[in-house]
């Protein structure tokens, strides 16, 4: 798989008067799981979101790879949703559609512009997408009567049934316990692994160390610092979260981060 | 090997022709009821020879075969198209807004007609019907402009959205009651049409209910599985390569024109479009492809009942009864949706 990447240069973004990102240079590297990292409502969903096309914005955000260099408002619903799949914060779907139609609704990008009719394949691709989240048990549960936690699971299987080279993801271990979050992340890095493009916004510093291979690191809508995750170190966290942090050692010897209230 | 999904789909569509079958069977019984009792019974066989397209000049006038052709016939007409398209354009509106509270009499768009037709009617009766559905668009894009600044989203919005709609409800309520006031001489056609009546209806009413339903079924049948990622909320329809722009602009077009063409020929029949498609949901699941279907089934049963009924209580006007059962329906929903949360 050909790998795609994006490229920020300047990037300004908001909502009405109200300015989030402030000029944000950056480069999301093609094939890796990239960490949004910061502080709430330092920008990082407001970033995740211009990435997945959703919010207008300024300066340059070009995605990479492919054809060459595209800018991503430039490129139709129906086109990006071949190339990037997104799982939003919190899923509060006010109709009760079975599981198994939501993560069908992953395979609309490649029927008909009128939405067509579902095939052999799309239905061996829904049960494989919920195997590989762990959700084929809830496939004839209506997606209403789900936890927070099922349901994120859900939409991530959907993502995974479009099957995209780019995957975009808000806190999607948010609504998880920390079993369930640790298969998440682990298969966030297997996509990563498989040549996609993975970009997570994460407030667990620790397993982002474990599964990420880059981060990016943004305080008050600027970006703070950029760079492979092992780069990541306890001057950084510092600056930005504004309390000093603690390294010390996992029992397999991994260096882990704990914050210090001050 | 066989696949779950597969035996769901199956499972799902087998239980959709049942609940069809069923609905074609109740439509069945409720047209033979509508076309053979009133004040004057007459019997099915001759009802059916009476209905036949061979039937002579000289046979077609007497009184029997009037009551039958010109009264009876248009009227189940009537109500039958007026109940499926405003249950249509029930779900569609809540399937394009992600609010099973939206519907239109609840946001609007049918106050907005009724407003627009007035006005009309005042100048020329060949107004009302152009007048409505400006009147019909207008109230949409107000009450959405209201929602959206009041910081809900057009989609998704829940309490704004209805909020908006209570709202532009009472303005253009007041808007009619002053028309009304200002009508003079045509004080009586306005109050008398609004009134929400299916006795008047005519072929030429019950064509132009039909005529317009195609326009509202049609293209939201079309693009079904689109309405099914629209109706997931919170932007997921964009994300799933749907534009949502254009597919929202087109069947909003189209349902306001369809609601337009009833309130025009019959005035408010509210609440029909909330009842039937939330039912269904409860019976069928929210897939618009068998949803949209059943709901023109569902609602033409539901009306041509209502108007049975209404009829049958000394000429009652059956928006007055669809408001007294779907009002409290309203409640129950919103009740039951608050409990949840």
């Amino acid at each position: 798989m050909n790998g795609f990447g994006f490229r920020l240069r300047g990037l300004t973004s908001g909502y009405g008067a109200r300015t989030i990102l402030k000029g944000i240079d950056a480069d999301i590297p093609a094939g890796v799981l990239t960490s949004l990292i910061g502080p709430n409502g330092s920008g990082k969903s407001t970033l995740l979101r211009a990435l997945a096309g959703l919010q207008p914005y300024g300066g340059t955000l070009n995605l990479t790879g492919g054809e060459g260099e595209r800018e991503v408002r430039r490129i139709s619903r129906r086109e990006f949703a071949l190339l990037a799949g997104v799982v939003p914060q919190g899923f509060h779907p006010a109709y009760p559609f079975s599981v198994w139609e939501v993560i069908g609704m992953g395979r609309l990008p490649y029927r008909g512009l009128l939405g067509g009719r579902a095939t052999e394949e799309d239905d061996a691709r829904i049960v494989a997408a919920a195997r590989r989240v762990g959700v084929e048990k809830l496939l004839p549960r209506p997606i209403t009567a789900l936890s927070g936690g099922e349901a994120q699971r859900v939409l991530l299987a959907c993502v995974l049934a479009q099957d995209p080279p780019v995957f975009l993801l808000d806190e999607p271990t948010s609504a998880l316990d920390p079993n369930q979050a640790a298969r998440v992340f682990a298969l966030l890095r297997e996509l990563a692994e498989e040549g996609r493009t993975v970009v997570a916004v994460v407030h667990d510093i620790n397993a982002s160390l474990a599964f990420s291979g880059h981060y990016l690191a943004l305080r008050e809508g600027t970006l703070l610092s950029q760079g492979p995750m092992d780069e990541l170190n306890g001057d950084v966290l510092q600056a930005l979260y504004g309390t000093p942090f603690l390294p010390y050692r996992s029992e397999r010897g991994d260096v882990m981060w704990r914050a210090l209230a001050e | 090997m066989s696949n779950p999904v597969t035996q769901y789909r199956a499972r799902q569509s087998r239980r959709a022709w049942a609940v069809g079958g069923a609905l074609l069977l109740a439509l069945t019984v409720t047209a033979a009821w509508r076309i053979t009792l009133g004040e004057w019974a007459i019997p099915l066989p001759r009802v059916i020879y009476l209905l036949s397209p061979w039937l002579s000049g000289t046979e077609r006038t007497p009184a029997e075969a009037l009551v039958v052709r010109a009264v009876r016939l248009p009227r189940l007409l009537s109500a039958g198209g007026a109940g499926g398209l405003l249950s249509v354009a029930g779900a569609v509106l809540q399937g394009l807004l992600s609010n099973p509270l939206a519907e239109p009499y609840t946001l609007g768009i049918a106050a907005g007609a009724a407003f627009g037709g007035a006005l009309g009617l005042l100048f020329s009766s060949l107004m009302v019907t152009p007048a409505a559905f400006a009147g019909a668009l207008a109230a949409l894009a107000i009450v959405s402009l209201i929602a959206c600044r009041s910081g809900g989203t057009v989609r998704g919005g829940g309490a704004q959205l209805v909020l908006a709609g209570v709202v532009a409800n009472a303005v253009l309520s007041a808007g009619v009651t002053f028309l009304k006031a200002i009508a003079d001489d045509k004080l009586g056609a306005i109050v008398l049409w609004l009134m929400g009546s299916l006795s008047g209806a005519g072929m030429s009413s019950a064509a132009a209910v039909w005529g317009a339903s195609l326009l509202v079924l049609v293209p939201a049948l079309a693009c079904a599985p689109l309405l099914d990622a629209l109706s997931l909320g919170e932007g997921q329809g964009a994300l799933l390569g749907v534009d949502e722009g254009r597919v929202r602009t087109l069947l909003l077009l189209t349902t306001s024109l369809g609601i337009a063409a009833v309130v025009s020929a019959f005035g408010i029949i509210g609440f029909v479009g909330l009842v039937v498609p939330h039912l269904l949901r409860m019976s069928v699941g929210p897939s618009h492809r068998t949803l949209l279907p059943l709901s023109f089934l569902a609602g033409g049963c539901l009306l041509s009942v209502a108007d049975g009924v209404a009829q049958s209580m000394g000429e009652l006007p059956v928006g007055v009864l669809t408001a007294l059962i779907g009002g409290p329906f309203f409640c129950w929903l919103l009740v039951r949706r608050g409990g949840r949360k």
